[in-house]
C-alpha cells in the first residue's frame, strides 16, 4: 500500500495524520480518563468478555457517529439517521431467514443502505436542498417503509449469526477496527480526501479541479451504509427486527460527533474524534449508572457535559487561527 | 511576438441585463508578465473568470493554442494548463500543505493518493515559492501571507503553461513580494504565460512588460508598457463623462465642526485624525476594503473603537453602542442594503418605521393611524410610489435604498453615514439620492459618503478623505479632488513615482 511504501511518504503522510490528532488530542485524554473510571468502578471491564460486552453496546453508537460525522464534514447532516437504523433492523429480520439467507439479506440491507443514502445525497447535492430539509423528510419515509416492511416488532435473526455477532464474542470490537481501518483507505483516495475541500469550501474546491458534487454525494452513500449497518447489529443483539429501535440514535449520533469535535459548518473534525465521541458517551451513561445516578440526571448530565465540550475550545482557543 | 497560447476574442458579458464585458480582447503570450489595470468594477475578475472556463461569455470566443471554444469549461482550461491563483483563497484548512498543493491533481498509486510522490512534487514547488514550513502542517496554522504563497505553489503544482495572479500581493510582506518576483522572472523564461493583476502600480512598473486596461468593462489600452509612467496608467483607468448625472451645487463655506476625532482606531484602523463639519459632503474614497467600512461602523458604535479624543456634537467620547449614536444624531445606511439595511419580507412601511420601534417607551401600544401616515409621508417626499404594504422585496434596487435611507428620516439626524449608497442602484433613482444628500448638507446637516464610484466623490463632495491600508492616505479640498488625484492616493501612485 502506498501510504507505508518509501521514506517520502514516511515523511508526510503519518506526520500529516499526527498533526491533525491536535484538535482531538483533549478529548482523548478525557476519554481515556472516563475509561480507566469505568474500570475502576467496573473491574469486570478488563477481562476479554468485559471489552467484548462493552464493545457490543458501543458498536452500533459508534457506527452512526460515523455515518453523521461523514455527512458534517461535507456540510450537512442527516436527520434521517434513526430512522435509517430502523429500516436495516427490519430488512434483517425479515430477509435472512428466508429464502435469500444470511448473505443474501446483508447484501439486500446493504444495498438498500447505499441506495437511501446516495439518492439523499442525489437531492441534496444535485437540487441544491438544505440537507436538513431533506433529511428530516426522508426521516419520515424512510420511517414510514420500517413500518410497512414489519408493522409491529417480530421477524427473526439466525441464532448463530446472532451469536457471532452480539454473544459472547469480540466480533463487534473487530468489527469497529475494520470500519475505521476502511476509512483510513478511503481517506487515503483523492475522492476521500477530497471531502474535506468540498466541505469547507466547495467553491475553491470546485475550481481546483475537485468532485465536488462526486464527493459529497459518495459520501451519503457510505453514510446509509454505515447506518444500515448499525441497525443490522441491533436486529441481531436482540434477534429480531423493531420498525422503531433506531429513532434515538439520530439525536445521539449528532451529540457524538460534536462531542468529538466536528464542526456544522463543514471540512472541520475527524473521524476518530467522531469515534471518541461516541465513547465517551457509551463510557459515560455506563459510569453514571455505576456511581447510581437516576436515569433523569443522566440525561441532564450529558446534555451539560455536550455544552461543555463544544464551548471550551471556543473559550480557551481564541488566541491564534484555527 | 510569439504566438499567444490563449486569447480572448471580442468577448461580452452581462449579469442580469447588466454588462460587465464588452467586446474585450486579450492575448497572453508565451514569455511575457501582462498586467491587467482597472478599477474596482471594472470587469477583470469577470475576465479571469472566462479565461478559466469558470465562466462562458454571452458573445465571441475564447482560443488556446488557436483553437476555438465557445463553452470553455474549467476541466478544459485546466487540461490546457491555464492555473489561476484567486484572490479569496480556496485552502482547506484542516489538510496538510501538501494535501492543499496537491488538491485535484494528486499522484496516484493503485487507486490511494501517492504520499511519497506528493510530498517530493510539493517539496519542489515550495522551494521556488520560498516556503520551508513542514509539508505536513496544516494549512489552517499558517497567517495569511504564508496561505497566498502555498495558493501560489497550488497553481505551480500543474506545471501551468498560462498562470494567472489575481492580485497575489495584498497579503504578502515585502520578503515574500520579493521572492514572488523572483519567481515570475525565472517562470517568464521558462516560457510561462503570466497574467499579473494588482492594485500596486510600482510592481506593475518593475514586473510587467504588457498591459492591458479595463474601465467599465472596456478595453481602453492594450499596449506596451515601456514608455508609460504610473501618471499615465491611472489616467487611462479613470475619466467618464459625469453627463447630467450630478446635480448642480454650491460648495458650503466653511462651517463649525460637528465631529472631531483624534488617534480614531476601530479594527484595521489606527490613528485616524477625521473632522466633520456641518453643511459638508465629506467623501470617503480609496480601494475596496482599506478600511472605510470599520471607520463608518467605528464612528456609528458598531464596532468597538478608542481615540485619544473625540467629540460628536459637543458630547466627548466615541459612541459605544448603536442606540447612543443615534441619540446623538448618527445614523447609517449600510452598503448590503439587502442583509443590513432591510428586512426584505416586512412590508415598505414596516421598514420606515423600524427606528422608531426603538424609541417608544416601555409596552406603549403602536398608534397604526399614525404610523400610516408617517409612512405614507416618508414615501411622497423621496417619491417612494404605491402600496406601502408591499413586502420591501417587491421594489427595485433604487426603490430599496430609498427605503433605507426614509427610515432614519422621522429620527432627523444631523449626520448621516452612508456605506456606498449607489451600488447597484439605476441611473434616475442615483441622481435622486445625489439630490437628496446635497439637500440634507444644505440644511446644516452633515454627510460622510464612502463610494467605490469614483465620479461620486470628484462631483458631489466637498473634501474626500482616501483611505489606504487602514490610514487616511490623503484628504483632498475641494480644489484638489479629481478622479486622478483619488485614484493615485488609492494605489500609492506616489510611492510608485519614488521607486520608479
Amino acid at each position: 500500500m502506498s501510504v507505508t511504501s518509501g521514506p517520502a511518504s514516511r515523511r508526510l503522510y503519518w506526520p500529516a495524520q499526527m498533526q491533525r490528532n491536535r484538535g482531538v488530542r483533549g478529548l482523548f485524554v478525557v476519554v481515556a480518563l472516563f475509561v480507566a473510571l469505568y474500570a475502576y468502578l467496573f473491574p469486570g471491564l478488563l477481562t476479554v468478555g468485559g471489552v467484548s460486552k462493552f464493545a457490543q453496546s458501543w458498536f452500533p453508537l459508534a457506527l452512526v457517529s460515523m455515518s453523521q460525522a461523514l455527512l458534517m464534514l461535507t456540510g450537512g447532516i442527516s436527520l434521517s439517521i434513526g430512522a435509517t437504523v430502523s429500516l436495516g433492523a427490519v430488512i434483517a429480520a425479515t430477509t435472512m431467514t428466508g429464502p435469500l439467507g444470511v448473505v443474501g439479506g446483508l447484501a439486500v440491507v446493504m444495498i438498500a443502505g447505499l441506495a437511501i443514502g446516495a439518492i439523499t445525497g442525489v437531492i441534496v447535492v444535485r437540487l441544491r436542498l438544505p440537507a436538513i430539509v431533506v433529511t428530516l423528510a426522508a426521516s419520515f419515509i424512510i420511517g414510514g417503509a420500517a413500518l410497512l416492511i414489519l408493522p409491529r416488532p417480530g421477524g427473526a435473526i439466525p441464532t448463530w449469526f446472532s451469536d457471532l455477532l452480539a454473544g459472547n464474542t469480540p466480533a463487534a470490537l473487530i468489527l469497529l477496527i475494520v470500519t475505521a481501518l476502511l476509512w483510513k483507505v478511503y481517506l487515503a483516495t483523492p475522492l476521500g480526501l477530497s471531502l474535506y475541500a468540498a466541505g469547507e469550501n466547495p467553491v475553491g474546491a470546485y475550481r481546483g479541479g475537485v468532485p465536488v458534487d462526486i464527493a459529497r454525494i459518495a459520501a451519503y452513500a457510505i453514510s446509509g451504509l454505515l447506518a444500515v449497518g448499525a441497525g443490522l447489529f441491533v436486529a441481531a443483539q436482540t434477534g429480531s427486527g423493531d420498525p422503531v429501535i433506531g429513532t434515538a440514535f439520530t439525536l445521539n449520533s449528532i451529540a457524538a460527533a460534536v462531542l468529538g469535535g466536528v464542526g456544522f459548518l463543514g471540512g472541520r473534525g475527524t473521524m476518530r474524534g467522531a469515534i471518541a465521541g461516541s465513547l465517551l458517551l457509551s463510557v459515560m451513561i455506563n459510569v453514571m449508572f455505576f456511581l447510581g445516578f437516576p436515569p433523569v440526571a443522566q440525561y441532564v448530565a450529558q446534555g451539560l457535559i455536550i455544552i461543555g465540550a463544544v464551548a471550551l475550545p471556543e473559550i480557551t482557543g481564541r488566541r491564534g487561527p484555527r | 511576438m510569439p504566438a499567444p497560447i490563449i486569447e480572448a476574442r471580442g468577448v461580452s458579458k452581462s449579469f442580469f441585463g447588466n454588462p460587465v464585458l464588452r467586446d474585450v480582447s486579450i492575448a497572453l503570450a508565451p514569455g511575457r508578465i501582462h498586467a491587467l489595470l482597472g478599477e474596482n468594477g471594472a470587469g477583470k475578475s469577470t475576465l479571469i473568470n472566462l479565461l478559466s472556463g469558470a465562466l462562458v461569455p454571452d458573445s465571441g470566443t475564447i482560443e488556446i493554442d488557436g483553437k476555438p471554444h465557445a463553452s470553455l469549461t474549467p476541466a478544459e482550461a485546466r487540461r490546457a494548463g491555464v492555473a489561476v491563483v484567486q484572490q479569496e483563497l480556496s485552502l482547506t484548512s484542516q489538510l496538510s500543505i501538501a494535501e492543499n498543493i496537491g488538491l485535484g491533481a494528486y499522484p496516484r498509486r493503485l487507486g490511494l493518493i501517492d504520499y511519497g510522490t506528493l510530498a517530493e512534487r510539493a517539496r519542489a514547488v515550495c522551494d521556488m515559492v520560498g516556503l520551508d514550513e513542514d509539508l505536513a502542517r496544516p494549512v489552517g496554522d499558517l497567517p495569511l501571507g504564508r496561505r497566498q504563497m502555498v495558493e501560489i505553489a497550488k497553481a505551480l503544482f500543474r506545471n501551468p503553461r498560462v498562470l494567472i495572479l489575481d492580485e497575489p500581493t495584498s497579503s504578502l510582506s515585502a520578503h515574500e513580494v520579493e521572492t514572488l518576483t523572483a519567481l515570475l522572472d525565472k517562470l517568464r523564461e521558462a516560457g510561462t504565460a503570466i497574467l499579473y493583476i494588482s492594485h500596486r502600480l510600482n510592481e506593475v512598473m518593475r514586473l510587467c512588460e504588457y498591459v492591458t486596461v479595463l474601465k467599465d468593462g472596456v478595453v481602453t489600452a492594450d499596449q506596451s508598457l515601456a514608455g508609460t509612467d504610473a501618471d499615465g496608467l491611472v489616467r487611462l483607468m479613470v475619466g467618464r463623462d459625469p453627463g447630467d448625472l450630478f446635480p448642480p451645487w454650491t460648495p458650503t463655506p466653511e462651517t463649525e465642526t460637528i465631529v472631531s476625532v483624534a488617534g480614531f482606531s476601530s479594527g484595521p484602523l489606527s490613528d485616524i485624525d477625521l473632522e466633520i463639519r456641518r453643511g459638508e459632503v465629506l467623501g470617503i474614497g480609496g480601494l475596496v476594503g482599506q478600511g472605510q467600512e470599520d471607520l463608518l461602523l467605528g464612528l456609528y458604535g458598531a464596532l468597538p473603537a478608542s481615540a485619544r479624543s473625540a467629540s460628536f456634537g459637543g458630547v466627548s467620547g466615541v459612541p459605544s453602542s448603536v442606540p447612543k449614536a443615534n441619540a446623538l444624531g448618527l445614523a447609517y445606511v449600510p452598503a448590503d442594503r439587502k442583509r443590513e439595511g432591510l428586512h426584505l419580507i416586512h412590508t415598505i412601511a414596516w421598514n420606515m418605521m423600524l427606528p422608531q420601534f426603538g424609541r417608544a417607551r416601555g409596552l406603549s401600544l403602536r398608534n397604526r393611524s399614525q404610523e400610516r401616515a408617517l409612512a405614507r409621508d416618508l414615501a411622497d417626499h423621496l417619491g417612494i410610489k404605491g402600496d406601502l404594504t408591499r413586502q420591501v422585496q417587491a421594489l427595485s434596487g433604487g426603490n430599496q435604498q430609498k427605503v433605507a435611507l426614509a427610515k432614519w428620516m422621522p429620527s432627523d439626524p444631523s449626520i448621516l453615514l452612508l456605506n456606498d449608497p449607489t451600488r447597484g442602484v439605476d441611473v434616475e433613482t442615483k441622481r435622486e439620492i445625489y439630490i437628496l444628500l446635497r439637500r440634507f448638507a444644505s440644511e446644516g446637516k452633515a454627510v460622510v459618503l464612502s463610494s467605490s464610484d469614483t465620479p461620486e466623490l470628484v462631483h458631489l463632495c466637498d473634501r474626500v478623505a482616501v483611505m489606504r491600508e487602514g490610514r487616511i492616505a490623503a484628504m483632498l479640498a475641494r480644489d484638489e479632488i479629481s478622479e486622478e488625484a483619488i485614484v493615485a492616493s488609492a494605489m500609492g501612485a506616489e510611492a510608485a513615482r519614488a521607486a520608479a
